[in-house]
């Protein structure tokens, strides 16, 4: 059997990624199961679905442990242990990961055995809706590393699911697909088929037992007040909303009340935007009167971020003052 | 009444009571509502959930707000409303609970409980005049479970349920009419793009008693279908081109209070939005861009002539 996770953020179209990857192995004579992780999950925030695909009837049902290939659409999810990108990777399996940086780099942040194969990313737009259709590119991606697609049946998968959504969002899609299926043709098959997981080499998990207690202890109450802060939501943003304060006219109720998710404060009657939190919604930088937000790449304002935090010149005379 | 309190934007709350964290769609239309809503009310405030979006607000162990959340099915919010309602009062009644800690309740629903499953305890709850403030923040469909339509949903909007090149043939439900039916003692439409107006008609709520029933539009660039970024800019231009009314009924009059000088075309609203993408290509749909602008237009009629007088 054949198991495949492909970890993404809300919106780039991974439920859509394994729904034409599974399509595909159905038409090439596999037995499929797909299905995205249902949950809580929105727009930028972590999610996943996978694939299996085999010769005979699939019995396995719920979360992939052992994975073949796991497929990374959004390198920042790698950062992020919530999202559960690297569970379950052994030196059998492939991992392809959408990025800016190499293999080499990857290999030596994440010290993992697994084959690492990169997706070279495009270069960032501003405009979101330039982006190419990632959801695509990772299907085409991994039907090509699996080997077991051919080019048109890929192609046909992208019509059949993206059927009603026109023939421009079809023919995009499947150039961005068969594109990322060419460009890695060097590595054609390189996953390999798992072992079939047999019902009595299961293990149980280290189950913790409970007692049952009484209702003041056991019902989910939750005693402390807005301790949502302590999720980091700032995670999920791909751009990133910067005030030049030398514009900024300190008309504070404006983008301060519109911030869908609270994460502008006022302090001494300016706006500070707080990115422990903010979506990266954008909202505020089209909502400014004297238009002093920009929106930049969440990649490069933390390349910026670590270059003056390792000695940048923009921290000279900082150092020079002490 | 005490409007003056918020004469100007400057005079809106710059601190805001809703935590950070929550996991609503980035550039939730919904959330934007609610937070503003929520520095208007104040943290003695204890919200009633039915099922939705909203739900995922309060998951255990984090919660955005600073008092207690109740969560009901989706049918009941106003009945579990009326339970904390009377619990508050019998406190009180019994010594033992000070006045001044006293709550306001208020129900928290989507569109779908709200202009559906939820409206006959909703109706109940009128008929008692439960003392409570209601807040549907209706964003024209089943969002939390990918946008299937509702009786919320606009004609001619694509859902996960309404597809080809017409999409919805329903028409949206006059749930403010139904509400102001009930004769209760509030019933206003407002949007979080425009926070002055919003601001205005929750103080006004929060000073009355009685049922005082809120519908917020919230775009929802997931169902709907456009950049988050937009969130803003759909939510006016749903108010310029007068496809969302700002209304309020009180003492038995329905008042407008902002009547658009000069309504801007449908089409700058819907063409905005993914859900009316098939009104514009292939080839625009002239038939249908009509009908809708003239609906739109027959509401006006009967409006324009009472202006407001600021």
């Amino acid at each position: 059997m054949y198991r495949i996770r492909i970890h993404g953020r809300g919106g780039q179209g991974i439920k859509m990624a394994s729904r034409v990857l599974g399509t595909a192995l159905f038409h090439a004579g596999f037995t499929v199961q797909d299905a995205p992780k249902y949950g809580a999950e929105r727009r930028g925030a972590p999610i996943f679905s996978y694939v299996r695909a085999d010769r005979q009837a699939i019995n396995e049902r719920g979360t992939m442990y052992r994975p073949d290939l796991v497929v990374v659409a959004d390198d920042t999810l790698l950062a992020v242990p919530a999202a559960g990108t690297l569970l379950g990777i052994d030196a059998h399996a492939v991992v392809l990961v959408n990025s800016r940086d190499s293999a080499d780099t990857w290999r030596h942040r994440l010290n993992l055995d697994a084959k690492l194969v990169i997706l070279p990313s495009a270069a960032e737009t501003a405009d979101r809706a330039n982006l190419p259709h990632i959801g695509a590119t990772c299907a085409g991606a991994a039907a090509c590393l699996l080997g077991l697609v051919e080019r048109d049946v890929l192609a046909r998968a992208i019509a059949e699911e993206l059927d009603g959504l026109g023939d421009t969002v079809v023919a995009a899609n499947q150039a961005s697909a068969l594109a990322a299926f060419d460009a890695l043709a060097g590595q054609s098959g390189l996953v390999q088929e798992g072992v079939t997981i047999a019902a009595a080499d299961y293990q149980a998990p280290q189950w913790i037992e409970l007692p049952f207690e009484d209702a003041s202890i056991a019902a989910p109450d939750i005693r402390a007040a807005a301790n949502s802060v302590q999720v980091r939501t700032g995670l999920w943003r791909t751009l990133r909303p910067v005030i030049d304060y030398d514009h900024c006219s300190h008309c504070w109720w404006v983008c301060s009340t519109l911030c869908p998710d609270s994460a502008i404060r006022v302090a001494e009657d300016m706006p500070v935007i707080d990115y422990d939190h903010c979506k990266g919604c954008m909202v505020c930088v089209g909502v400014c009167p004297p238009h002093a937000i920009a929106g930049i790449p969440e990649y490069l304002a933390q390349q910026q971020e670590s270059a003056r935090a390792t000695g940048g010149g923009a921290d000279d005379t900082e150092t020079a003052q002490r | 009444m005490t409007e003056q309190r918020f004469k100007r934007m400057k005079d809106l709350p710059s601190t805001h009571l809703l935590g950070t964290g929550t996991p609503m769609c980035s550039g939730c239309g919904g959330l934007e509502a609610l937070h503003q809503i929520y520095d208007v009310l104040g943290d003695k405030t204890v919200f009633v959930n039915a099922a939705g979006c909203m739900t995922l607000l309060s998951v255990y162990p984090f919660t955005p707000f600073r008092g207690s959340w109740l969560y009901t099915a989706m049918a009941s919010a106003p009945a579990g409303a009326q339970g904390v309602r009377d619990a508050l009062d019998i406190l009180a009644q019994q010594g033992r609970m000070p006045a001044q800690d006293d709550l306001g309740v208020v129900v928290l629903t989507g569109d779908g409980s709200a202009y559906g499953m939820g409206l006959s305890a909703t109706s109940a709850a009128m008929d008692r005049n439960l003392d409570f403030i209601y807040i549907c923040y209706d964003n024209e469909g089943y969002g939390n479970t990918g946008q299937q339509a509702s009786s919320a949903t606009p004609h001619a909007a694509l859902t996960a349920t309404s597809g080809g090149s017409r999409g919805y043939p329903g028409y949206k439900k006059d749930l403010f009419g139904i509400w102001a039916a009930h004769r209760p003692a509030y019933v206003a439409t407002v949007i979080g793009s425009e926070p002055l107006d919003l601001a205005r008609k929750i103080e006004k709520a929060r000073e009355m008693k009685g049922s005082r029933m809120i519908i917020a539009l919230a775009p929802c660039p997931t169902g709907w279908d456009y950049d988050p970024k937009d969130s803003v800019e759909v939510g006016r231009l749903a108010v310029k081109t007068g496809v969302w009314p700002l209304k309020e009924y009180i003492d038995g009059k329905v008042v407008h209070t902002r009547v658009p000088r000069e309504r801007a075309p449908v089409e700058d609203y819907l063409q905005l939005q993914g859900r009316f993408g098939h009104l514009f290509a292939p080839q625009k749909n002239t038939a249908l861009l009509e009908e809708i602008q003239a609906r739109v237009d027959t509401y006006w009629a009967g409006v324009e002539p009472q202006r407001p007088a600021s």
